[in-house]
């Protein structure tokens, strides 16, 4: 697995859009790894906790989109 | 501010917010709006923008090349294709950012002369931004944004 390494000659334009970057790809990965979390029957409790954030904040996120993507969230 | 906007320019705000959620973005941003004037069928800023090598087409691969770029810069090797897909949000009201706010900001001062606020007043306060996702895009694409800017002062006339 090639190691991540932060360009040390990078320029400070280079680096605030890396931080940029870097928070739009953690919301894009967080929306699809919570949709195939879901999909594989993990609760919001569980989801919440390995996400580190409240049952009621990953619940308000992410629950309307998993309903309209037809995820079975009954007894959840 | 809003009375002031041409009816062309009032389209192009509709047309902003599905482009930000279609790039899966929860806020609208200045890159947005720009593409949102790419998309704009026979107007100036649109053909502006295409005569510079600025088609939709090309913008969406110039912000998909800077997300890439900036990445890199912090050691992630990740391509937006090689992104796992996920539903996306259910339409609702999304947020407008700072990019946009200060475009508009850039905008109305752009337009300060004029009856009503153009696209080509919206994309001239794009053009102002110095630094941020739209310069990058915009160098990476091989486009210089001073004398685009410069073009689309011309257009606007005096």
């Amino acid at each position: 697995m090639p190691s991540i390494r932060i360009d040390p000659d990078r320029t400070p334009a280079d680096g605030l859009a890396a931080v940029v970057a870097l928070r739009r790809l953690a919301d894009l990965m967080e929306d699809a790894e919570v949709e195939r979390a879901m999909r594989s029957g993990w609760s919001w409790p569980q989801v919440a906790e390995a996400l580190g954030v409240t049952r009621q904040a990953v619940h308000k996120k992410h629950a309307q989109r998993l309903i309209a993507a037809g995820v079975d969230l009954r007894r959840r | 501010m809003v009375t002031r906007l041409a009816p062309d320019s009032r389209t192009l705000f509709p047309t902003a917010e599905s482009e930000a959620r279609s790039r899966r973005s929860p806020v609208v941003e200045a890159e947005h709006l720009l593409l949102a004037l790419t998309a704009q069928s026979d107007s100036d800023a649109a053909r502006l923008l295409a005569s510079v090598g600025l088609t939709h087409a090309d913008v969406v691969t110039a912000l998909d090349r800077e997300f890439e770029t900036s990445l890199a810069a912090a050691g992630v090797d990740a391509t937006v294709s090689g992104l796992t897909p996920s539903t996306p949000d259910a339409p609702r009201h999304l947020r407008l950012g700072a990019s946009f706010k200060a475009a508009m900001t850039r905008s109305v001062t752009a337009a300060a002369g004029s009856p009503r606020i153009r696209p080509e007043h919206l994309l001239l306060g794009i053009l102002g931004a110095e630094v941020g996702t739209v310069p990058r895009a915009l160098r990476l694409a091989g486009v210089d944004q001073a004398e685009l800017a410069t073009l689309t002062e011309q257009a606007i006339g005096p």
